[in-house]
């Protein structure tokens, strides 16, 4: 790459047309790439009949939960925003901390520059947001939406200001919050009358955070020194790695009934998503694996001469550069665990693509070959969530990667 | 720190020590290697190895690749285990027990041909580590330890940096300054010049000199013949798993005894 700046017509020559051969795969490269787009944008805003996802935003959304009753998981949605905003808002301000002790303070961005920034993080999620305000019929999801957002604000600020020593309790939050809350917030109706998008930004949120420390510990089981703790963790990895997911998936639903009395058993959506956690879990504990053969043998020495004991040499020295040097991998599994969620639908779950799948037998809708609309919505809600977990784990990597080797 | 260097070479002048457990230095042992074996699988790397050291002294161990040298230096803090003999470090015996392995450890600093720096930590924060989490010393006073140490390596500037961003000479110096963080009693070099750049040796090499001359006890494995016979008080030349000569550096190198000595010394003067 050149660093002087060229005028534009100067870049295109460059880039696009250096000699022949380039010149013919811009070309191919374009008309391919045009057609594409165009036939796109002629599908969305030309033939498509969005009338089907409109008609059904709300069971896309939170499937068959009762009208009566969705504030609940507008209650929750607020509630999740407002901890995500104060951890956010505890992160920043040690951030900013860590910086200022560095020698390197951050320069605090002017207002207009951070909504920048914040627009071009989340543009997807802001765009889809947007479009599903659009498609609504009523005003009850801009409130439902406006609250979420300035929940988020609330709780970014009074993070911000919290005295920085309360951070440790704020970790716990999102682990302690979905057992405590959740439960109350949703009453007499249980998880299992989740539904829709709701019911699988659940089952991947609670997975990806469960599967981790999970991951983490059977990573490290499996190598140590006590053999009755490496089998376990050899025999419960092995053993999930080896099963099919959808496998995993019958069995917590159905197949735990012969094993367990079934009084004694949590719920559907819990068993599944048990079933989610370890199965990932599996996956995670062997990337975590290679991440710690990753680090070089001196590093552990070094850590041992200094006389670190081996837990503190491990979170201290091991784990921060194991676990850094798979992050793409772990992203990676994360970003297949969402879309795996989608297997619920075999157990009769009406998850978003389950929905995306059943509105277009309506009898307003049948017979009509609505799949490419209802499909290309439910892909698109998938989009958003996975183009967003990859970008963020990209910037994580980023920030990590400061003066790494 | 009680007498300066050259009174310390005054009397072992041109001596010969034939047995490596006499010792140098202020006269008490420090270290004390007794009969100690070290088997990899079927290959001995050490073969009855015996050495004291005494407090202050500065020994230099020399010897062709293959040679036992880093082994012997290692299994001093038990990065390798010996599989017969003893090793006591200030009257601490080396055993299976880890908290005898510990107290040694936290008694001993080593330094790595390959610096071995912690690439996630600001250099500040590879020489406060071990002090803060095993000293438990307040990170103020474990800042200010560090700081004062970076200036004796000469790098109090490169403090805020990660080691990626230092040359390897600047990364060997704070490798120092992370073991002394530690406030050692006995300091080991394993070859800490071999991976360098010709041109960072030296900057190196005399962080080296001046702790000698304040009275660290150091065992040094190197190459540098120069640095043997300027700071060593003795120099042990070893082959094939064992101790074959021991002497003060001017006997060494100008009258060896053995033969061996003589060939391995033909072969890098």
């Amino acid at each position: 790459m050149s660093t002087a700046p060229m005028s534009p017509a100067t870049w295109v020559r460059h880039n696009l047309f250096r000699n022949r051969r380039d010149a013919i795969t811009t070309v191919i490269a374009a008309v391919v790439v045009g057609w594409v787009v165009f036939q796109t944008l002629r599908f969305v805003f030309g033939t498509a009949r969005w009338e089907v996802v409109r008609a059904n935003l709300t069971l896309f959304l939170v499937g068959r939960y009762p009208a009566d009753e969705q504030w609940r998981i507008v209650a929750v949605l607020i509630a999740a925003a407002a901890v995500a905003g104060l951890v956010t808002g505890v992160l920043t301000k040690r951030r900013r901390r860590a910086a200022i002790a560095d020698d390197a303070p951050l320069p605090p961005l002017p207002f207009a520059r951070r909504l920048g920034l914040i627009g071009a993080r989340y543009w997807p999620a802001l765009v889809l947001l947007l479009v599903l305000l659009l498609l609504a019929r009523t005003s009850t999801p801009w409130v439902v939406a406006g609250a979420v957002i300035v929940a988020a604000v609330v709780g970014r600020l009074v993070g911000g200001a919290l005295p920085p020593k309360v951070g440790i309790v704020l970790y716990a939050l999102p682990v302690v919050l979905p057992f405590v809350a959740l439960p109350f917030l949703t009453g007499p109706l249980g998880w299992d009358d989740w539904g829709g998008m709701m019911l699988t930004i659940l089952l991947a949120t609670v997975s990806m955070i469960a599967c981790f420390p999970l991951g983490l510990l059977l990573a490290l089981g499996r190598r140590s020194t006590l053999p009755a703790l490496r089998g376990l963790s050899i025999g419960v990895i092995e053993f999930f790695r080896g099963v099919p997911l959808v496998a995993l998936v019958l069995m917590s639903d159905v197949g735990l009934g012969f094993f367990f009395p079934r009084d004694a058993l949590p719920g559907r959506v819990v068993r599944v998503t048990i079933a989610f956690t370890i199965f990932t879990a599996a996956y995670v504990a062997e990337i975590v694996r290679g991440g710690l053969q990753s680090v070089p043998r001196g590093q552990t020495e070094a850590a041992q001469a200094l006389g670190l004991p081996p837990v503190r040499m491990m979170a201290l020295v091991v784990l921060p550069q194991a676990l850094r040097n798979v992050i793409p991998a772990l992203v990676g599994q994360f970003i297949s665990l969402f879309k795996d969620t989608t297997l619920v639908f075999i157990i009769g779950f009406l998850d978003v693509l389950s929905v995306a799948d059943n509105v277009i037998q309506q009898p307003d809708f049948r017979g009509q070959g609505l799949f490419a609309e209802s499909l290309v919505f439910a892909a698109a809600l998938f989009w958003v969530g996975a183009y967003t977990l990859s970008r963020e784990s990209q910037r994580i990597e980023r920030r990590l990667g400061v003066g790494s080797r | 720190m009680t007498e300066p260097a050259d009174a310390r070479d005054e009397g072992s002048e041109g001596a010969v020590f034939a047995d490596a457990t006499v010792v140098g230095g202020s006269g008490d042992v420090m270290i004390e290697v007794f009969g100690v074996d070290k088997f990899f699988g079927d290959f001995q790397a050490l073969k009855g190895i015996d050495l004291s050291v005494g407090r202050q002294e500065v020994i230099v161990v020399i010897g062709p690749s293959g040679s036992g040298k880093s082994t012997l230096i290692r299994c001093i803090n038990r990065l390798e285990k010996h599989d017969h003999g003893s090793i006591v470090v200030d009257g601490v015996e080396l055993s299976d027990d880890i908290r005898a392995i510990q107290a040694i450890r936290r008694e001993t600093g080593m330094v790595f041909q390959s610096f071995n720096l912690f690439p996630h930590l600001t250099v500040l924060d590879n020489i406060t580590l071990a002090p803060r989490q095993v000293r438990k010393m307040p990170r103020q006073e474990a800042e200010a330890l560090a700081m004062e140490l970076l200036a004796r390596v000469r790098i109090p500037e490169q403090a805020r940096k990660h080691p990626g961003q230092l040359s390897g000479g600047q990364q060997q110096r704070v490798a120092i300054a992370r073991a002394l963080a530690m406030q050692p009693k006995v300091m080991l070099f394993d070859e800490p010049t071999s991976a360098l750049d010709p041109e960072m040796i030296n900057e190196v090499l005399d962080v080296m000199k001046e702790l000698a001359r304040e009275g660290m006890t150091m065992i040094v494995v190197t190459h540098e013949m120069g640095f043997a016979r300027e700071v060593a008080d003795r120099v042990v030349f070893m082959a094939e798993g064992q101790i074959v000569e021991v002497g003060t550096p001017e006997h060494f190198f100008t009258r060896p005894a053995e033969e061996r000595t003589k060939l391995f010394l033909s072969q890098i003067l």
